[in-house]
């Protein structure tokens, strides 16, 4: 595998990382893009099209919640931040994404 | 930032699709330019900033797509949600009204209730009966196979036919015999008790297909093999006389003095013959009960084989028969086979008064309609203010519609709801009336056939009655009655134009209704006027089942049994008369038969002889066939018409006489005495001595007062050995039956303690077999006097109504004179003309309608003149009465209020 490239995602586990994002703080789609970029070291949202997506069904469920507001150069631009509801799901689906990466890692170890 | 407001967002969907769009473009846009604006920031070119911006952005089209497909099932969500909200608003709303208006909801359910409940009611029976498939695996395949005589008649099988069906037809999976049920006595349980028994033949659960409770059945090889006494029993004889236990396998009981073993319990749903309770083995039955060809009596049943049709099945028994026909001759009496669904040949009597009585139950449903409209039309020209206020206030004509749909259907649901529970109560006490003219009654139960009904007609009325509410409360232009008068505008014609039309609607369906309970009430009271032949009070009857013995001197202790029983019987106070019979009419049936008239005492008869006066309709004949005692006609009260009864020179070695019946007598000879006439009829009694006839009594209507009287031959019993089972003592009683009744259990308790006695009085027989078109008036009775109320109570609405509206006329003809009666006459020919017209719409209707009923009624036409006068007269007269109040009513008007104020 070249260094860069990124890893298919399942949409479940992007719309986590979303959700995650959001959760640190309030703020439009371009921003979360380039929060999960970072964060992820270039790993993730190589396509940041797929962004959109995850957030209009994380709404969808009231996880998340949007309004529309004036960006830092005055435009306007659609702002998003977590739900009371969001926040508990937030904590439900990493608890299980834990779970299961020390399964993946206890079958992976080496003997 | 602000929380968003839920009404921001409901706000944002509101807009249009293109609105939508619009929105995502802007989203997605606004990711793009920041993007490139970034790269600009780091030194690259616009063009190249934006391409690279765009490439890093991915598949714009198809992520756009995406989000659209996401955000257009969350808006459908939403408006869902919204739409469901504001339908149980609606319903909270509603409630609220109606709970202001306590009468209104109270009336308007209980009418709905009445309604939707008989209705319900009257279903649960047709679907029981007539609906539901018989409760057996695939029993659209059961038939019933008949033999068909020369005359084209349905006839019982005889054994020999019935062994030959089964070796030569093909189209059925299996055949079995089944006698018409015997009553018998059951001992070697803890009291002796009486049952219900039918023989039946090996394959007979094999036609059925149900598998035992517990246990086993016998089967036709096994029978074959070694014929032991089995005994297969019924769910409802295990329960009440083997304790429901599983150790009731096995066990020994003694039927007819003989012992039989328990091999096996059947379900409940096995349920035939009709209430029986004991399924034996026919191969043990003794012969005498099956001799030949031409000794018919017993029923088959048959399934037809996998795609064999009923039609197909019909003609390969018709061939069969047909070609046994041509090999027997004269030595059989089937000149053909026949068939028909188990299902049609038990229930195919009830359809008619059972669909009549659905049609009864029908329109006092619609009457019942037409109540609740009448009411809910009378509320919505009251309520026109308040809808005009809330119209003026922004509500939607929509909005308003959907209100009004969801009062009618809490009001509809709550009537239906209600009427579930009446028919649950409603089907018990129909089940407790029928008292076994029903068939199938333990099918018959509030299932979910019955409840899916209820629903659908409580849905239909919600429909009809929103639709009408809907109509009434936003015709017109609304706005004006925010200006007008609430007395001027209640007068608005099309609301008065729909009372008034359904109020004459309601009168003609009752005039149907009623006139069509006064034809049965007609009918029924001609039928108990029927001289059924025979003593009809002060008789008690006394049916006792003994074991058949057949063992040697049997006829002897018979005839002693029977003195000894009449003898103790005799002396009871208040028994003035006693006497002794094979068959009382309507009490049970006897034996009937074929019989040859010979022209000499001492003729010889054999088999030939049997066979050529067969055919000669002139030397043989069919008759019930009754073995008395001396007192029995006197007791009975049946008219000796020409020569003598039976009396003391009538001994057992002496010349065997007879007593035929009028209707005998008259068919066989029309211009001669029949006295002294020869009949032979041994193969009753297997003795072939012939009696002669010395004295014609009375017919009697033995199966049922409509039933036209059957050709009666008596046998003397010291003569005759026939047994009949059960045997009947009749007594003449003066004085108080009851004491009678317990004297006489006593006795038979003393003499034959192991056989349980039926003790019943005449009347008690005479209204059973009535009872069947007792069930159909009473409900018919009622369904027309609760249509009777709820067509007084619209006449005396809708009059009232009328009378509000024409308050300022009376009020101004008052002031120009007018007299109180004629304030009177004017409201109350209003109210009655409106009658008069539902009341020659409804006769004239109910002389179309009613030919439908011809086969219920009995000695009066479909047109009888004096049931219809007779309901007409009451109409009117109820018509004007519920007039009366509000007519009395106007006449309080006060000519100044009304001239004055408005």
């Amino acid at each position: 595998m070249r260094m860069g490239e990124s890893i298919d995602l399942l949409q479940g586990t992007l719309d986590l990382l979303v959700l995650r994002t959001v959760a640190l703080g309030p703020g439009h789609g371009y921003a979360i893009a380039r929060l999960i970029k970072e964060r992820s070291k270039q790993v993730f949202l190589v396509e940041e099209g797929a962004l959109y997506p995850a957030l209009h069904r994380l709404e969808r469920k009231g996880w998340i919640e949007s309004e529309w507001g004036v960006s830092e150069n005055n435009r306007k631009a659609k702002y998003y931040q977590i739900t009371p509801r969001g926040r508990s799901a937030l904590r439900a689906e990493v608890a299980e994404w834990q779970r299961y990466t020390k399964a993946v890692a206890g079958v992976l170890q080496p003997v | 930032m602000p929380r968003i407001s839920r009404y921001k967002r409901l706000f944002r969907l509101a807009s249009s699709p293109h609105a939508a769009e619009q929105m995502v473009d802007d989203e997605l846009r606004f990711h793009i330019d920041a993007r490139a604006e970034d790269l600009i920031a780091r030194g690259m070119s616009s063009g190249d900033a934006h391409r690279l911006a765009l490439t890093e952005f991915g598949d714009v089209v198809r992520y756009r797509d995406d989000v659209l497909t996401i955000d257009h099932q969350y808006a459908r969500e939403l408006r869902m949600r919204e739409f469901a909200e504001s339908v149980w608003s609606d319903v909270r709303h509603a409630a609220r009204a109606m709970a202001r208006t306590p009468g209104f909801l109270l009336v308007t359910v209980l009418t709905l209730a009445l309604g939707i409940g008989s209705a319900t009611a009257i279903f649960s029976v047709v679907n029981g009966v007539l609906l539901q498939p018989l409760p057996y695996p695939r029993s659209d395949r059961v038939v019933q196979l008949f033999q068909v005589d020369n005359d084209g008649r349905r006839m019982s099988v005889s054994v020999p036919n019935f062994h030959d069906w089964n070796a030569q037809t093909r189209s059925f999976s299996a055949m079995a015999l089944a006698h018409p049920p015997n009553t018998i006595t059951v001992t070697s349980l803890r009291e002796p008790a009486r049952a219900v028994a039918a023989d039946v033949s090996g394959d007979f659960f094999s036609v059925f297909g149900l598998h035992p409770e517990i246990g086993r059945v016998f089967s036709a090889d096994e029978m074959r093999r070694a014929p032991s006494p089995l005994v297969v029993v019924s769910d409802a004889f295990w329960r009440k006389y083997l304790d429901a236990s599983p150790s009731a396998i096995g066990r020994t009981i003694s039927i007819e003095k003989k012992l039989y073993s328990v091999i096996g319990v059947m379900p409940p749903q096995m349920d035939y013959p009709a209430g029986n309770e004991l399924w034996i083995p026919e191969e043990l039955s003794p012969d005498e009960l099956k001799p030949g060809r031409t000794s018919h009596g017993w029923r088959v049943v048959g399934r037809l084989k996998d795609g064999v049709t009923a039609a197909g099945a019909k003609r390969d028994l018709s061939s069969v028969s047909r070609r046994l026909k041509q090999q027997y001759g004269d030595a059989t009496w089937m000149a053909d086979g026949d068939l028909v669904s188990l299902r049609e040949q038990l229930v195919g009597k009830t359809r008619t008064p059972l669909l009549v009585l659905f049609a009864a139950a029908g329109f006092l449903l619609l009457i019942a309609c037409a109540s609740v409209v009448n009411l809910l039309v009378a509320r919505m020209t009251l309520r026109r203010s308040e809808i005009g206020v809330r119209l003026a206030l922004g509500a939607t004509r929509l909005q308003l519609s959907q209100q009004f749909l969801i009062e009618a259907g809490v009001l509809s649901g709550l009537g239906g709801l209600l009427g579930v529970g009446l028919a649950v109560g409603g089907v018990r006490l129909l089940l407790a009336m029928q008292t076994g003219s029903l068939p199938r009654a333990n099918e018959i139960r509030v299932d979910w056939a019955v409840l899916a009904f209820a629903v659908g007609v409580s849905a239909l009325a919600a429909i009809v009655l929103g639709l009408l509410a809907v109509w009434q409360g936003t015709r017109g232009d609304i706005r004006e009655t925010l200006s007008s008068s609430q007395r001027t505008q209640a007068g608005s014609g099309s609301g008065a134009r729909v009372r008034r039309t359904l109020v004459v609607s309601q009168m003609a369906l009752t005039v149907v209704l009623l006139i069509g309970a006064g034809l049965l009430a007609r009918s029924f009271l001609r039928l108990l006027a029927v001289d059924p032949g025979f003593r009809t009070q002060h008789l008690v009857v006394l049916d006792l089942a003994l074991p058949y013995d057949d063992g040697p001197d049997a006829h002897q202790r018979r005839v002693a049994f029977h003195e000894q029983v009449m003898a103790r019987l005799r002396v009871i106070p208040g028994v003035a008369r006693v006497g002794v019979a094979t068959g009382v009419p309507l009490v049970g049936d006897g034996a009937d038969g074929g019989y040859l008239i010979l022209s000499r005492i001492d003729q010889p008869v054999t088999a030939d002889d049997w066979a050529t006066l067969r055919h000669d309709p002139s030397r043989s004949g069919n008759a019930d066939y009754r073995v008395v005692d001396g007192d029995y006609f006197q007791t009975m009260n049946i008219p000796l018409l020409r020569g003598r009864l039976f009396d003391s020179r009538d001994q057992s070695g002496s010349l065997r006489v007879a007593l035929v019946s009028a209707s005998l007598a008259k068919s066989k000879w029309p211009n001669e005495d029949a006295i002294g006439k020869i009949i032979e009829y041994g193969n009753m009694d297997n003795d072939m001595r012939p009696f002669a006839v010395v004295g014609v009594v009375g017919d009697v209507r033995g199966e049922s007062l409509a039933a036209e009287p059957q050709p009666t031959f008596y046998a003397y019993e010291p003569q005759s050995s026939y047994a009949g089972n059960p045997f009947y003592v009749v007594m003449q009683t003066t004085g108080d039956p009851a004491s009678v009744i317990a004297s006489a259990r006593a006795v038979a308790h003393e003499l034959r303690p192991d056989v349980p006695p039926v003790l019943r009085t005449i009347e008690s027989y005479i209204a059973a077999s009535v009872a069947d078109r007792r069930f159909v008036l009473a409900l018919v009775g009622v369904f027309g006097g609760a249509a009777l109320v709820l067509a007084m109570l619209g006449i005396y609405s809708v009059t009232s109504y009328l009378a509000t509206q024409r308050r300022r006329e009376i009020g101004v003809r008052v002031a120009l004179g007018a007299q109180r009666g004629d304030v009177i006459g004017l409201v109350v020919r209003q109210g009655g003309s409106l009658a008069m017209i539902g009341i020659v719409v409804g006769a004239a209707s109910a002389l179309l309608l009613t030919r439908l009923l011809k086969g219920l009624v009995y000695g009066v036409s479909t047109t009888d003149p004096l049931s219809f006068v007779g309901v007409i007269f009451v109409l009117v007269a109820v018509a004007l009465l519920a007039s009366w109040f509000p007519a009395r009513r106007a006449t309080s008007v006060n000519p100044v209020d009304v001239l004055r104020g408005d």
